[in-house]
């Protein structure tokens, strides 16, 4: 009878542990960390990583947490890095391209951990990846706004640094504008920063003087709309609709939607069968759009840019596609040819129709 | 009428000195800084735990404590140097990035030359790098007295710029995809481990700051340098050639502040970067002051700021802003290392004289 009971007894304990242990297997909770270089109160780039974090936390339930203006090339970033993983996150996110070396050897150092890179091309075969987008298809369709509502046939484009993400979105857009108004030209000026409102506003300030009355831009401040918005011209903002700050001047601005991608990631980590890739989606995945376009605009324009924006989803309608020359007049794709990816992800070069050097 | 008030000298510290006043600027920080984490909805104790753990709760985290303390040691070091001959040097920051170039560039050539000799060699250019960087306005502070606080801080955006120039052009990896990077650095170009994370960074710091704070106090060169400091006019009567001092000294600021440069590249980047200076340049100015421009405090103050800036950046990944640590590590900061200041001055007013007690007798 009493080595019944103990049976019994070693059963249930058996079992309780059983149970426990399996509990603890799927009990390892799921938390994702986000390291952004800019504050969060940017109205750009981080700030649009912030709302993809936010979507992601709603929708998959899962812990997330940030820190922000983490600068590049230090050892800042290492830092929070193993400050979330002892924390217990299992999920980092970086969203700044030059968090790339440390990510790898991160990524090394914890082999549990998932790790993701935004805008960097390096990867591994087990926990780093690496996500982007085609902004340039959202920018192709801003530019051909902004060729339909320029005036002085010059547009001005505020750019950050010669690469090649933003030399092809320059492109992108310039060929967008063509669509439009084949004559327009659009003038580069370089300002060397990715934050700086002032050296941004002064840089729009003094392409708005040599007769500009359109400027885009590539940084992460609304400096540029704000000058814009004073001399009565208008703008294509970047990163997030920030309307608010040029109601005005407002046209429309390619955007970025991190949530569905970042919940992608989260729910790969949490099903255990996350896969490292070279994530660069398009504007049918919509980790890319293209913001409402203000209500000034004409109805055809708008119907014109609709059509192009579905002729891209569905595939029929690439940007890069020939005849192309560059600015000096070289034919660098024949008629009816389309870029491959690769020449698009070192692109060096700007298109006909831009004025400024890529140097 | 508003009397100014100004800050001198106690014949002697406080009773307590300086550990007493470190100890009450600390507590009234830490209120301070509660206030300031209650009413952004924050547990401080909790934050507070979280601070100390980061930067001084175990060897691993005195090892990120002290790989930041490397840089900010060095560079307060160097503006000490130049602040014991009444100098400003205000270009530390520009003057760590051409310290990180030099050293790059021997990276560049040496990528086959044994580790030890190839760090030395990248440690040798970086003192070359920032020097060369400080002796534009050594000799316009020399030969013609032009405020070599203007050109110092000037030529920081000149340090940046070129950096730039180099990593997105003839120095940019064609690896990278014409991404703006510079090439890594050869395997053996970084600096051994000392313990946990800590790279030897930390000799070299503390072996500059011994043998600075020796040569300034000490020796005859620190003595005339001091004299030149405190009376122009002492100097001269006394045959110190006033135009070689500024010359020396500036550019051995410069030095310094470019040895930081190779310290960190070799240390804790994997390549040069654009942002590699972080700022230490400027943290350095108030690493010196704080320090009283004396290169033998620079060590313990860029400790404790150190310690101050891991452990207020760690507070983040408990969900708070950048903004709120940031404050929160200007208060401790200057909570706890201002206090030491005063422990040593005191306040004194317009018209106050500086009553000297009969005991000392100076």
């Amino acid at each position: 009878m009493r080595s019944k009971i103990a049976a019994l007894l070693a059963v249930c304990v058996g079992l309780g542990f059983a149970l426990v242990s399996c509990g603890s297997d799927d009990g390892v909770d799921t938390k994702a960390a986000f390291v952004y270089v800019g504050p969060v109160g940017d109205a750009g780039w981080t700030w649009a990583h912030d709302q993809g974090r936010q979507y992601a936390e709603e929708e998959t339930g899962v812990e997330t947490a940030y820190v922000e203006a983490v600068p590049e090339g230090t050892a800042d970033f290492a830092n929070h890095v193993r400050d979330f993983i002892d924390q217990g996150f299992n999920v980092i996110i970086g969203t700044s391209f030059g968090y790339m070396d440390d990510m790898v050897a991160l990524a090394e150092e914890y082999p549990d951990v998932v790790f993701e890179h935004v805008s960097g091309y390096l990867m591994n075969d087990t926990n780093f990846g690496n996500t982007f987008g085609r902004m340039y298809e959202p920018r192709y369709l801003s530019g051909m706004v902004a060729g339909s509502v320029t005036k002085t046939g010059l547009i001005g484009y505020v750019a950050a640094f010669p690469i090649p993400e933003v030399i092809r979105g320059i492109n992108a857009f310039t060929l967008g504008v063509q669509a439009t108004n084949p004559n327009a030209q659009v003038e580069v000026i370089w300002t060397s920063t990715w934050f700086d409102p002032a050296v941004e506003g002064d840089s729009a300030q003094a392409v708005l003087d040599k007769g500009a009355d359109v400027i885009a831009m590539h940084q992460d401040s609304a400096a540029a709309g704000e000058k814009a918005e004073a001399a009565g011209a208008r703008w294509v903002s970047y990163n997030s609709d920030m309307s608010a700050f040029a109601p005005n001047a407002f046209l429309t601005a390619p955007v970025w939607t991190w949530g569905p991608r970042y919940v992608a990631i989260i729910e790969a980590a949490q099903d255990g069968n996350y896969s490292p890739s070279s994530y660069w989606g398009s504007m049918a995945d919509g980790i890319v759009d293209l913001a409402p376009i203000a209500s000034d605009v004409d109805q055809s324009v708008v119907d014109m840019v609709m059509e192009a924006k579905a002729a891209i989803i569905a595939g029929d309608l690439h940007p890069f596609t020939g005849p192309l020359n560059d600015q000096d007049g070289n034919q660098v794709l024949g008629a009816g040819e389309v870029m491959d990816d690769g020449a698009m992800l070192g692109m060096m070069f700007f298109v006909e129709g831009v004025i400024g050097s890529t140097g | 009428m508003m009397r100014r008030p100004r800050l001198d000298l106690r014949d002697q510290p406080l009773a307590g000195g300086q550990p007493l006043a470190f100890g009450i600027g600390l507590a009234v920080a830490l209120f301070v800084g509660t206030l300031l984490l209650l009413s952004a909805g924050h547990e401080p104790l909790k934050i507070y735990t979280r601070m100390f753990e980061a930067s001084l709760g175990d060897p691993d985290a005195w090892a990120v404590t002290l790989n930041r303390a490397v840089p900010l040691g060095l560079a307060g070091l160097a503006v000490a140097v130049a602040g014991s001959m009444g100098l400003w040097n205000i270009g530390a920051e520009g003057q760590i990035m051409t310290g990180a170039i030099a050293a790059s560039w021997v990276a560049r050539i040496g990528g086959e030359w044994p580790g030890l000799i190839l760090i030395i060699a990248m440690l040798i250019a970086a003192l070359g790098g920032g020097g060369l960087l400080a002796l534009g306005p050594a000799v316009a502070k020399a030969k013609l007295g032009v405020n070599e606080i203007i050109t110092t801080l000037m030529l920081n955006e000149v340090a940046i710029r070129l950096a730039q120039w180099l990593i997105h052009g003839p120095w940019k990896d064609p690896d990278a995809y014409n991404f703006p990077l510079a090439p890594m650095l050869p395997e053996q170009a970084h600096l051994p481990t000392l313990f946990s994370r800590a790279h030897c960074g930390i000799l070299i710091a503390a072996g500059v700051i011994v043998i600075s704070s020796v040569a300034v106090k000490y020796t005859a060169w620190g003595y005339e340098l001091r004299i030149a400091g405190s009376s122009e006019a002492t100097a001269r009567y006394s045959g110190i050639s006033l135009p070689h001092k500024v010359l020396t000294v500036l550019v051995l600021s410069g030095g310094i502040a470019g040895l930081a440069g190779g310290v960190e590249l070799t240390g804790t980047a994997d390549r040069l970067t654009e942002s590699l200076s972080n700022g230490f340049g400027f943290a350095g100015i108030i690493v010196a002051a704080l320090a009283l421009m004396r290169p033998s405090g620079v060590a313990v103050v860029a400790v404790l700021f150190g310690a101050v800036q891991i452990g207020g950046q760690s507070i983040q990944t408990l969900g708070v802003s950048s903004s709120v640590s940031t404050i929160l590590q200007a208060f401790v900061l200057f909570g706890a290392i201002g206090a030491g200041v005063l422990s040593r001055y005191r306040i004194l007013f317009e018209g106050d004289t500086h009553a000297v007690p009969e005991e000392v007798n100076k």
